[in-house]
C-alpha cells in the first residue's frame, strides 16, 4: 500500500501559521525601517538643498528599481542559508569568511552612524517645533531627550508593536499623499511639469551622489529577511514583502520629490530647499491647507524619526549581538537579558557611542542638520552601499558555485546586473564624495571617509586571519550567526552581573 | 513538618524515574525532564517565566522531545525526527505528543516541532505538574484578560521547586553521577540561558562551570543535536524580539 496521506489536517502548519507574519506585517516592518516620512521631509529637502539637481524624482525611481533587482538575488539566497540576519552573513557565505568579517567591521560603524545622524534630525526638528511654542530649547537638549528614551526602550527591547507601527505608517503615508496632492494641484507657473522624470541627468556625474543619498533613504528595507523564520511562508512572504516595501518607498519618495519641485517650479526648488530646510514641505502646503493638517504633519514627522531611531538602534544592537554570539566580537556582546531577550551590551554600546558623538557636536556647536544629520547619514549610507555592493557580489558567487534550483534570472541575471550597477554607483560615489559633504577641494574629507572604510575592512580581514589561526573552531562558525552554536557553555570569567544579566531574584528567596 | 512535606512532594516528582528505570529499552529516565525544566525556568514566588516566554517554551518543547528520546520512542538524525517505537509511553503528555508525531509524518524537521510544541508547552507541562501536586493553577486578572499560571503555592511545593535548580547545581559541583536525563537538563538549561540562575555563585560553582562542557558533550548524538537545535532556535527567536 502506498504511503497514506495524513487524514488529519496539517495541525502543525496551521498552529504555526496562526502566530506568524503575513505579507502586510513584513511590508510594514520593512517600510517602517526605511521611514518614508523621515526621508521625504528630512532627506529629500536636504538633497535638493545640497545637490541642487532637479533629477531627484527619477533618481528615487531608478534606485528603487536597482534595489528591487538586488532584492531578487538577495531574497533567493536567504532561502539557502541559515542565518539571514545581516549582510555580512551573506558575504561570508558567498565570498568567504575573511571578507565576511571585513564586511561586519564596515557594517558596525555604518549603521551606528546612520542612527546617530538621525538624532541630529530629531533634535533640530523638535527644537524647531518647541520654538514655535515660544520655548527656546537647543537642538542637542531635544536630541538627548530622544537619546534617553531610545536607550531605555532599547534596553527593555521594546520595539513599537506591529500595530502601533502600522497605524503610524498608514497615517504618515496618508499625510504624504495629501501634501503631494496639494503641491501638485498648486504648480508654480500654473502648469505641471514632468521634466523631473527625464533620465537625461542620470548620464552626468551627479548620478552617483544622487543615488547614494537615495539609497541611504531606503536603508532598513533589508531587515525584512530577519523575519524569514517568523513568516507564514518563508519562501514567498519575504520576497513579495521586500519588493513591495522597496517599490512603495521608492514611488512615494519619487512622487513627493516631484510634487515639491512642481510646486516651487524646477528652477526654484534648490533655493527654496536651502532657505526652509526641513520645513520646506510644510511651508509649501501651509497656504493651501487648514493649519491642523500641517501640525499633524509635524507630529507625524517626529514620530516617524523616532520610530526610525528605534529601528536602527535595534538593528545595530542585533548586529553586535550576532557578532558576539559568533565569537567575532567578545562573547559578552552575545549575551541577552534572560527575560526580555534584549542584547544588552550591543544596546549599551550604541547608546554610549551616540551620546559621545552628540556631546562632541553639542560642544563644538555644529549645525545639526548639515553636520549631524546630513554628514553622518551620508557617511553611514556609503557604508551600507559598500555592504550592498559586496552582498550582490556574494549572491552571484554563491549561485555560481551551485544554482540550487533557483531560476536563471534569480541566480545569475538579476544578481549580476545588480552588481554591475552598484559598482557604477559606488565608484561614482567615492569619486564625488567630497562634493557630497560639501567640502573644499583640498579638504581631507574628499578621500578620508572611503579610505577609513577600506581601513576598517582591512582590520576586519586581519582579525579574521588572526581568528583562523588562533580559534579555528570559532572561525568555522562565522556567518552562521545566531543560528550557529558556538558554545553551549558561557565562559565563567566575563562578568555581566553588574548589568543584571542574571534574572532578578536569582540570589534571593531560596532556602539554601 | 514542612521538611517532611517537601520530601513527600519531591518524592512524587521523582517517582516516575524509578518506574522508567525498569523499562529495559529506555536510554534513561523520561518523564521528569520537562517537569524539572519547568520548575527551574519559572519563578517559584510569582510563577513568571525567568526567560523570554518564547525561550522558555522552546526549552520545555525540547525537554518534552527529550523525554521521548530517553524513552527510546524517537530519535534525531541530521535535523529530522525519526519514530523508533510507536508504543505509547506511560505518561499522558508524552503519549499525546508521540501520537501527534506519528499523525503528522509530513513534518520531520526538529526545529518545526520545537516551534510547534513551544506554543503550548508551558501550559501542558504546568498541567502535568499540577496533576502531580507540585504546582497549582492560579488564575490572575490582567488588563483585559485572565491568565493561568502554574506555580508552587504551599511552602512545601515551593521548597520542592527551589530544590530543582539546587539539585542540578549540586550535581554539577560534584561533577559525577549525572544520569543522561540530568545531562540533557543541563544542556537545555545552558542552551536557553538559565546557567547563571542555576550556578548563581561564581566561587562555589567554579568547578561546576568546568564540568558543564563534558556533561553536555558526552551525551548521545541525538540528544546533543536536540540541545544544539534548541540553542539555535532560542537564538533566532531572541534576535527577532517578538513576543
Amino acid at each position: 500500500m502506498a504511503r497514506m496521506e495524513p487524514e488529519e489536517p496539517d495541525i502543525v502548519s496551521k498552529a504555526l501559521a496562526k502566530n506568524r507574519l503575513g505579507v502586510p506585517s513584513v511590508v510594514f516592518f520593512g517600510v517602517a525601517g526605511a521611514a518614508p516620512l523621515t526621508v521625504i521631509i528630512g532627506s529629500i529637502t536636504t538633497i535638493y538643498a545640497i545637490i541642487g539637481s532637479t533629477a531627484v524624482p527619477i533618481a528615487y525611481l531608478v534606485t528603487a528599481g536597482l534595489l528591487s533587482l538586488f532584492t531578487v538575488g538577495f531574497v533567493a539566497m536567504s532561502r539557502h542559508i541559515v542565518n539571514t540576519g545581516a549582510f555580512y552573513s551573506y558575504i561570508s557565505h558567498g565570498l568567504g569568511r575573511v571578507i565576511g568579517v571585513g564586511a561586519a567591521f564596515v557594517a558596525l560603524p555604518a549603521y551606528s552612524l546612520m542612527q546617530i545622524g538621525l538624532f541630529g534630525l530629531f533634535g533640530s526638528v523638535a527644537s524647531g517645533i518647541l520654538g514655535a511654542f515660544g520655548l527656546s530649547v537647543p537642538w542637542y537638549a531635544c536630541a538627548i531627550a530622544a537619546w534617553f528614551a531610545v536607550a531605555v526602550l532599547g534596553l527593555l527591547w521594546v520595539d513599537l508593536s506591529g500595530k502601533v507601527l502600522a497605524v503610524l505608517l498608514v497615517l504618515e503615508i496618508s499625510i504624504v499623499l495629501i501634501y503631494d496632492f496639494v503641491m501638485v494641484t498648486n504648480p508654480a507657473d500654473g502648469h505641471v511639469t514632468f521634466s523631473q522624470f527625464s533620465p537625461a541627468p542620470l548620464a552626468t556625474p551627479v548620478v552617483g551622489i544622487l543615488m547614494v543619498l537615495a539609497i541611504a533613504g531606503f536603508v532598513g528595507f533589508e531587515a525584512t529577511v530577519v523575519l524569514s523564520e517568523e513568516a507564514k511562508d518563508p519562501k514567498r512572504t519575504i520576497a513579495r514583502a521586500t519588493h513591495i516595501a522597496v517599490i512603495l518607498a521608492g514611488v512615494l519618495c519619487a512622487v513627493s520629490a516631484w510634487a515639491m519641485s512642481v510646486n516651487t517650479g524646477p528652477d526654484q526648488i534648490a533655493a527654496q530647499a536651502g532657505k526652509h530646510q526641513t520645513d520646506l514641505v510644510f511651508q509649501l502646503v501651509g497656504p493651501h491647507l487648514p493649519g491642523f493638517l500641517v501640525d499633524v504633519g509635524y507630529l507625524l514627522f517626529l514620530t516617524s524619526v523616532f520610530a526610525a531611531l528605534l529601528a536602527f538602534h535595534a538593528a545595530v544592537s542585533r548586529y553586535q549581538f550576532a557578532l558576539g554570539r559568533e565569537g567575532v566580537l567578545p562573547a559578552a556582546w552575545g549575551r541577552t537579558h534572560p527575560r526580555t531577550g534584549a542584547p544588552l551590551l550591543g544596546s549599551i554600546t550604541q547608546s554610549v557611542l551616540a551620546i559621545i558623538v552628540l556631546s562632541i557636536y553639542a560642544l563644538v556647536g555644529s549645525d545639526p542638520l548639515v553636520f549631524v544629520f546630513a554628514w553622518l547619514t551620508t557617511i553611514g549610507g556609503l557604508g551600507v552601499l559598500i555592504l550592498m555592493w559586496a552582498a550582490s557580489a556574494a549572491v552571484l558567487a554563491f549561485f555560481m558555485r551551485n544554482r540550487r534550483r533557483e531560476s536563471f534570472w534569480k541566480a545569475y541575471v538579476a544578481p549580476a546586473s545588480a552588481f554591475l550597477l552598484l559598482t557604477v554607483v559606488l565608484v561614482a560615489t567615492c569619486i564625488g564624495f567630497g562634493e557630497l559633504l560639501q567640502v573644499n577641494g583640498d579638504s581631507p574629507f574628499q578621500w578620508l571617509i572611503p579610505a577609513l572604510y577600506v581601513a576598517v575592512a582591512v582590520v576586519g580581514f586581519v582579525w579574521a586571519l588572526i581568528m583562523r589561526a588562533a580559534r579555528p573552531e570559532v572561525y568555522a562558525a562565522i556567518g552562521r550567526g545566531t543560528d550557529g552554536r558556538v558554545n553551549v557553555v558561557p565562559d565563567s570569567t566575563s562578568m555581566l552581573r553588574a548589568l543584571h544579566a542574571d534574572p532578578v531574584g536569582a540570589r534571593s528567596g531560596y532556602p539554601y | 513538618m514542612i521538611i517532611a512535606a517537601t520530601v513527600i512532594i519531591a518524592a512524587t516528582v521523582l517517582t516516575r524515574e524509578s518506574t522508567a528505570h525498569q523499562q529495559p529499552l529506555s536510554k534513561g529516565r523520561g518523564g521528569v525532564l520537562a517537569d524539572q525544566y519547568f520548575l527551574i525556568a519559572h519563578e517559584d514566588r510569582t510563577g513568571r517565566s525567568r526567560l523570554h516566554p518564547r525561550a522558555t517554551g522552546l526549552g520545555l518543547a525540547a525537554a518534552l522531545l527529550g523525554e521521548l528520546i530517553l524513552e527510546g520512542r524517537i530519535g534525531i538524525s541530521e535535523g529530522d525526527l525519526i519514530i523508533l517505537d510507536r508504543h505509547p509511553p506511560s505518561d499522558a503528555l508524552a503519549h499525546d505528543i508521540l501520537d501527534l508525531l506519528v499523525a503528522q509524518p509530513q513534518h520531520r524537521d526538529v526545529r518545526i516541532w520545537l516551534a510547534f510544541l513551544s506554543q503550548e508547552a508551558a501550559v501542558r507541562v504546568g498541567e502535568r505538574l499540577s496533576r502531580l501536586g507540585a504546582v497549582e493553577p492560579v488564575t490572575r486578572r490582567r488588563m483585559l484578560s485572565t491568565e493561568t499560571l502554574y506555580m508552587p503555592n504551599s511552602p512545601a511545593q515551593r521548597n520542592a521547586a527551589a530544590w530543582a535548580p539546587a539539585r542540578l547545581a549540586n550535581l554539577l559541583v560534584r561533577g559525577i553521577g549525572m544520569s543522561i536525563s540530568d545531562r540533557v537538563l543541563i544542556g537545555l538549561v545552558a542552551a536557553t540561558g538559565l546557567t547563571r540562575h542555576v550556578l548563581y555563585d561564581f566561587e562555589a560553582h567554579r568547578h561546576a562551570f568546568q564540568s558543564l562542557p563534558s556533561a553536555v558533550g558526552s551525551l548521545p548524538a541525538d540528544l546533543r543535536e536536540l540541545v544544539e537545535y534548541t540553542e539555535a532556535s532560542v537564538g533566532s527567536v531572541v534576535t527577532v524580539g517578538r513576543r
